[in-house]
């Protein structure tokens, strides 16, 4: 892409041959920049990476051992990103026109995101395929995608491109697809790019691997811009010293808007480790940390949970995590103990647990919804159970020994939106009522890419975004209780139900609207997986020939292990619509297994 | 690479399985991964570190997508290990 830039992604064959070190030495951009540090005013992404080029800031790509592998200051990727929207330029496609990228985390995904930017085109990243056996059930996914988007033009580098071709080739629309590489051989045409506008699209969000139904967020310059200024201003306070390192995965909004976006719009520098790095070695993010001087780093608390599981003790001496002045929590439901032990593990190492910063948001907020206050901690409280199991009220606990729940404050909305908690039909709840958590303001997606249906079951009246999650506000703060039913979460991973319900369906002995799928959860926090199906085989082979396929369809989509359990026809509860309840299947199940400490209260109705 | 260096990778990967799965399945060459053993996301994960730790490879990512069977992934690792 530039001759400047190592090549981070090298072919497969090339990946092996271990490089000499003599080769590699670069140096990370610095933290400190040569140009006054500016975080608002940007009305669009172009416009804020214009600024950013003229400093010496950017991102560094790390390998598995912690060696740093390319560069990309700002001025770089403003420059290659240019130079790729002239190639573009050449397909001739009206602006608006989507663009699918395979998003490994490398130099290559970020200056086609910004090529397309410039060339007034809307990309969109797609995953990278993680399971074992997952290739045709990861290959339907991106056909479903590339559909659902009518995308254009799809793009990923020689790791990945033979999934996108085999993708492609049932598909319709699209005209090219091929590697940064094979689009660096396309001539540029010289045309100066036109200037973006606020209320154009400036990327699509896919929040679903499922193959029927895709969604596809739709998110403005103007609610990006909107929601990276908050994220930016108010939730971190960025300074010109601050550095970030992410391991979070570019397909995600989180790690996209979070890790990649923000730092841009502020001129800061970010390390990055892959994702599948971290994952086999978490604590290579936190050496990253401590080496760089790295102030913001976001997380799951699966992630920090991961951390914590594969400390050893010696590792401890060599970190000095004291730099560490914001350690975002989101994504997923945060439990106080998973904070609590990773503070406890990393004190010696010099982590502040003041530094943690839980917040709330969703891809369909573009990213962030609430933060904590800056510097102050996890603050939490604890409720009576029985109160908010009988009259969804959080009541804080008086007297010792009843039996109560712990929920984390995950702060104020951001300037400009409010939350809202709802009851099931629509109408405000007071302070410490349990009920939907609604969010308006600037950076609620338009809608879901062609998706009317699903836009409507989202989007309220007045623009009202229904999260689906449940929760309470106290003194302005909000707590989340429990997150939707129709979004199971294992191990840090958001499943959506439906999508499993789907890989149940498309098996010829399963009807349609006769598989229920929901988590449930041990003690200790763990979900599990499970498909309630209506069966009318009678054969034991036949039944357990359904179960075993189905549980390896479901390993192969998602990575996760599932219980299936095959019961009678009509025994699955259905609305009046005859719509199935996934929170009455669940309970069911409860009781048909007799499972302990299951508590009812975080559920809502499907969204 | 020679053949004891395969037989080598494929009694790692079943010593590994068993106690990583405690289960009572007998690990073959012929087990499958998923339906048989079940192993999940943090097994994967701790088995590649693993494998990439005792044999010095560096297992892709892509690669893993085709994999079904004991053999399968001790293929993959010898294939890696070869090239290297």
């Amino acid at each position: 892409m530039s001759s400047t830039i190592t090549k981070l992604n090298a072919p497969l064959t090339q990946a092996f041959n271990s490089q000499p070190s003599s080769e590699l030495q670069l140096t990370p951009t610095p933290t400190l920049n040569t140009l006054t540090q500016q975080l608002s005013g940007f009305d669009t992404l172009t416009s804020a990476l214009e600024y950013a080029a003229k400093g010496i800031t950017g991102y560094n790509f790390y390998d598995a051992k912690g060696n740093l592998r390319s560069i990309l200051p700002y001025s770089a990727l403003r420059q290659n990103a240019r130079i790729l929207a002239q190639r573009l330029f050449g397909f001739g496609l009206p602006r608006g026109s989507r663009v699918a990228i395979i998003a490994d985390t490398s130099p290559e995904f970020v200056e086609l995101f910004f090529a397309c930017r410039y060339a007034g085109l809307v990309p969109f990243a797609m995953p990278i395929p993680v399971n074992l056996g997952s290739h045709a059930i990861y290959v339907q996914q991106l056909r479903g995608m590339l559909e659902s988007s009518q995308a254009s033009i799809a793009l990923a580098n020689i790791d990945y491109i033979n999934f996108l071709e085999e993708a492609v080739e049932e598909t319709t629309c699209i005209q090219w697809v091929g590697t940064p590489r094979k689009l660096n051989e396309l001539p540029a045409i010289s045309v100066e790019p036109q200037p973006n506008y606020p209320d154009e699209t400036a990327y699509l969000q896919f929040t679903s691997g499922s193959t029927r139904t895709p969604r596809g967020v739709v998110i403005t310059e103007r609610a990006l811009m909107c929601n990276l200024q908050g994220i930016v201003c108010n939730g971190l306070e960025i300074k010109p010293d601050d550095r970030s390192a992410s391991w979070l995965p570019f397909y995600h909004d989180m790690g996209l808007v979070g890790l990649v976006l923000a730092p841009m719009v502020t001129q800061i520098s970010v390390d990055y480790l892959a994702t599948r790095d971290f994952a086999i070695r978490p604590l290579q993010w936190l050496r990253l940390i401590s080496r760089n001087r790295c102030t913001i780093a976001f997380s799951q608390p699966f992630g920090l949970k991961l951390c914590t599981l594969r400390l050893r003790e010696s590792d401890l001496k060599e970190l000095d995590l004291s730099c560490w002045r914001a350690a975002g929590i989101g994504a997923e439901m945060i439990r106080p103990e998973t904070l609590r032990n990773f503070a406890e593990k990393f004190a010696s190492a010099g982590f502040d647990e003041n530094a943690f910063l839980p917040c709330y948001g969703l891809a369909e907020s573009t990213l962030a919804v609430t933060f904590s206050k800056i510097g102050k901690g996890c603050k939490s409280i604890q409720v009576d159970s029985k109160t908010l199991i009988d009259k969804r009220m959080a009541v804080r606990l008086q007297a010792d020994g009843r039996k109560q729940n712990e929920f984390v404050n995950c702060g104020r909305p951001l300037p400009g939106h409010t939350v809202k908690i709802v009851d099931e039909d629509g109408q405000q709840l007071s302070e410490m009522m349990v009920g939907s958590v609604l969010v308006h303001g600037d950076s609620v997606m338009m809608g879901y890419y062609n998706n009317p249906e699903e836009t409507n079951k989202a989007l309220k009246s007045d623009n009202w975004l229904d999260t689906g999650d449940i929760g309470f506000l106290f003194e302005g703060d909000l707590f989340i209780t429990g997150r939707r039913t129709d979004v199971i979460i294992v191990n840090g991973r958001n499943i959506r139900a439906q999508d499993i319900e789907e890989l149940a369906e498309q098996q010829p002995e399963v009807r349609s609207r006769e598989a229920s799928a929901f988590g449930v959860n041990d003690e200790d926090g763990t979900t599990t997986i499970v498909v309630v199906i209506e069966c009318r085989l009678t054969s034991v082979i036949e039944r357990q020939s359904l179960t075993t396929r189905l549980q390896q369809i479901v390993y192969m989509a998602f990575g996760v292990n599932c219980i299936v359990e095959l019961v009678p026809p009509h025994t699955l509860p259905r609305t009046s619509s005859g719509k199935l309840s996934r929170f009455a299947a669940r309970q069911g199940y409860i009781q048909r297994t007799n499972m302990p400490g299951q508590l009812s209260f975080v559920e809502s109705g499907d969204r | 690479m020679t053949e004891s260096n395969y037989d080598e990778i494929m009694q790692l990967l079943c010593d590994r399985l068993s106690s990583l799965t405690n289960s009572d399945t007998q690990i073959t060459p012929e087990t499958n991964l998923i339906s048989q053993l079940s192993i999940d996301s943090i097994k994967l994960l701790n088995l590649i570190m693993e494998i990439e730790d005792t044999f010095d490879v560096s297992i892709p990512i892509n690669a893993l997508t085709d994999i079904h069977t004991v053999r399968g992934l001790a293929d993959l690792v010898h294939k890696i290990k070869s090239a290297s």
